[in-house]
């Protein structure tokens, strides 16, 4: 999958390159808009991220052009600004991201990926969701674990889809807060954690291996291998 | 909403002004009325009191020249009824004269001589001899048995004889009651019109007054962009509302460059946050060692709670400035606070904590919910903190007029009293707070920024208790509309 970078400042280039690099994407590198231009409309780009702050032109004006020009792949927003302006909100509906600075990875990542997958024709929903002995039937809101029925609270049982349809994947404490609380905050408590804790109580069996797994300092896994 | 409640006050204010432009009016012209009656009065009185006085004179020569005898009171007595005929100020329909006018001789030893006049001259007589008359000048005369007085004017004949000639001050009285009931029905209708045009015209201008009060009092919480409306008079009103606007232009680039600043703060720190987390997290990917994973993640974690505090320092002192950028949206509180308790729940009873909410069917308000999210879970954070084991935690929320009543209560050790009275200051903690002082903060500034308010405060059976209030409505700002219109009453 090839991907545009469109970001002025190095370090952040570098980092982001070689993660993006690391996450299978094929990274192609703009520093500043003009560059961009040329290269989004020349090479057929599947996604673009695109820093708000470019030296040469305003990050969105940037994207205005790109959509004029027929360029039509979707587009992850970084912004180091405070707060979301009105157009953001606009590229937002009309199916781009933004992602504010600082980052955890595993956001910048899962975001893309949704991305992606909003914007490519999706196979019929699945009823049922399988991760090892692990399965969820998401019309009867049940979980099993190698047979044996978890008894689940509905919170519980939409964190854990949330884990398993990221299977394999670290999600961040603020990424389980936005998707399965709704809710944007930041907080220095272990609120997620302990919700973690008590799923983790009951997904794991005694003599089990244990399924979701602590990334420390980053979020949680759940396995798929 | 608000404009309802602010109307009837300046109302108020117009009519107060009125009524005192008219007191001051109708006591102004009631004083040139009160003069000109004054005059007129004592003018009829001057004609009258020439007219006797003439009218005696000629009396007594007829007297004195009419010899004594059977003639003598016929004549006499036709003089005195000629004399009755031209009196003044007599009303032209009134043909028959009836006791207007009398004349009276009295003889030296005080008897009553001739008397030409309606009815018995007895009492008359009496009266005049009660009364001190001295010759030449016309005196006033109370008759028993007749309520208007009499104009009595008196000469000395040289028999030692007095001719008294009265007049009634029936139709003097007459006139001047006519004159008075004239001048109290003009002065009601001057003091009336008086009245309206000063009531209709203080009530358009404070109309404007209210209008840019209505305008200016939106301006500010919603939208700085707007303006107060002019009127095209250069008037004082047209002036205030042009010194308005200016003010608002100053005040929104001032705001514009506030944005600028906190925008290319935040930028240029959050920047480098970026490039340091990425590393950091890039080289916790290839630690396979735990152990030395540590400080790495510690790192992280550090970083991660100064991007919060920026994120927050930056807010509060927008806030602060009446600046924070804010994007409603209908909100069920109710709803909003059990997903935050659901969340927050687990926490707390692992510390033993207990949290339960209250509310009475929903209330709604027009927020930023994602402002409120962080607000509550700013609060609920603070508990999580601070709470010792065993403690209770309840939210109360329920709609009050025309605003939301959010409530917390806990059980615990309640606010430091030192720093109780200004806990939503930045950077004020209490003595074992490890926090940065900006949670509380933050809540007010929130709170504000809608247009509400958050205070704090200790509970009289112990354990700390925060209530803020939000309006139902982004247009509600009756809290901050009803102090300016009563600025505007009370100085009008």
């Amino acid at each position: 999958m090839r991907l545009l970078l469109v970001e002025d400042e190095i370090d952040i280039q570098s980092f982001l390159r070689r993660s993006l690099e690391e996450a299978g994407y094929e990274v192609g590198i703009a520093a500043d808009g003009k560059t961009a231009q040329q290269l989004a409309v020349d090479g057929a780009f599947d996604i673009l991220v695109v820093d708000l702050g470019l030296p040469d032109m305003d990050g969105i004006d940037l994207i205005l052009k790109l959509r004029q020009r027929g360029v039509r792949a979707p587009v992850l927003i970084l912004s180091a600004r405070r707060s979301v302006d009105d157009r953001v909100r606009g590229l937002e509906q009309g199916g781009d991201d933004y992602l504010t600075k600082p980052f955890a990875l595993a956001e910048l990542l899962a975001r893309l990926r949704n991305l992606f997958k909003r914007n490519s024709p999706s196979p019929a929903e699945a009823t049922k969701l399988r991760v090892l002995d692990l399965e969820l039937d998401l019309l009867r809101r049940e979980a099993t674990r190698a047979g044996r029925t978890l008894q689940l609270t509905q919170q519980e049982f939409v964190l854990l889809e949330y884990l398993c349809r990221n299977a394999g994947r670290v999600v961040t404490r603020s990424m389980i807060l936005d998707q399965v609380w709704g809710i944007r905050i930041q907080t220095d408590t272990n609120v997620v954690d302990v919700h973690i804790y008590r799923l983790r109580g009951k997904v794991d069996g005694a003599g089990q291996q244990p399924l979701i797994r602590t990334m420390r300092g980053v979020g949680y896994v759940l396995r798929d291998r | 909403m608000s404009s309802e409640t602010v109307k009837p006050r300046i109302h108020s204010a117009a009519w107060r002004i009125s009524c005192w432009a008219t007191v001051a009016f109708a006591f102004g012209t009631l004083l040139v009325f009160v003069f000109l009656h004054r005059f007129v009065a004592s003018d009829i009185q001057r004609r009258s009191d020439v007219w006797l006085s003439g009218e005696v004179e000629t009396l007594g020569d007829v007297a004195e020249r009419t010899p004594k005898g059977a003639l003598y009171d016929r004549v006499v007595s036709e003089v005195a009824e000629l004399a009755e005929r031209e009196v003044s100020n007599r009303r032209a329909t009134e043909k028959v004269p009836s006791n207007s006018v009398f004349f009276l001789q009295a003889g030296s030893d005080g008897s009553l001589t001739l008397w030409v006049g309606a009815g018995d001259g007895e009492p008359y007589l009496r009266a005049i001899q009660k009364t001190r008359i001295l010759p030449d000048l016309p005196t006033d005369l109370h008759v028993g048995g007749i309520a208007v007085p009499f104009r009595v004017v008196s000469i000395a004949l040289e028999d030692g004889s007095h001719v008294y000639l009265g007049l009634s001050e029936k139709d003097e009285l007459r006139v001047l009651n006519r004159l008075r009931l004239r001048f109290f029905l003009l002065w009601l209708l001057l003091v009336l019109l008086g009245f309206g045009i000063v009531f209709f015209t203080t009530r358009r201008m404070l109309g404007h007054v209210r209008e840019i009060t209505e305008a200016a009092s939106r301006i500010g919480h919603s939208d700085l962009t707007a303006r107060v409306p002019t009127t095209r008079r250069n008037d004082e009103v047209g002036q205030l509302a042009f010194t308005l606007n200016v003010m608002l232009d100053r005040i929104e680039s001032s705001m514009h460059q506030l944005h600028t600043i906190t925008d290319s703060l935040a930028h240029d720190l959050r920047s480098p946050l970026t490039a340091i987390r990425g590393k950091l997290e890039m080289s916790l990917r290839y630690m396979a060692d735990e152990e030395h994973a540590d400080p790495i993640v510690a790192a992280i974690e550090e970083l991660d709670r100064l991007t919060d505090f920026l994120n927050k320092s930056l807010d509060v002192a927008e806030a602060r400035a009446d600046a924070l950028r804010i994007s409603r949206s209908e909100i069920a509180l109710n709803e909003l606070l059990k997903t935050m308790i659901d969340l927050y729940e687990p926490s707390m009873s692992e510390k033993g904590i207990t949290i339960g909410l209250r509310c009475e069917g929903e209330v709604k308000v027009l927020a930023d919910a994602a402002l409120l999210h962080r607000m509550i879970a700013n609060l609920l954070d603070n508990e999580l903190k601070h709470l010792p084991h065993a403690c209770q935690v309840t939210i109360s929320v329920r709609q009050e007029d025309d605003h939301a009543s959010l409530t917390l209560e806990d059980n615990g050790p309640g606010f430091d009293p030192s720093v109780l009275q200004n806990v939503f200051e930045r950077r004020v903690k209490g003595r074992n707070s490890d926090g940065h002082g900006l949670g509380l903060a933050f809540v007010d500034a929130v709170a504000r920024a809608h247009g509400g308010a958050a205070k704090a405060a200790n509970r009289e059976d112990g354990g700390a208790r925060i209530v803020i209030t939000l309006p139902l409505t982004a247009g509600d700002f009756a809290g901050q509309a009803d102090p300016i219109a009563h600025q505007i009453g009370t100085a009008a």
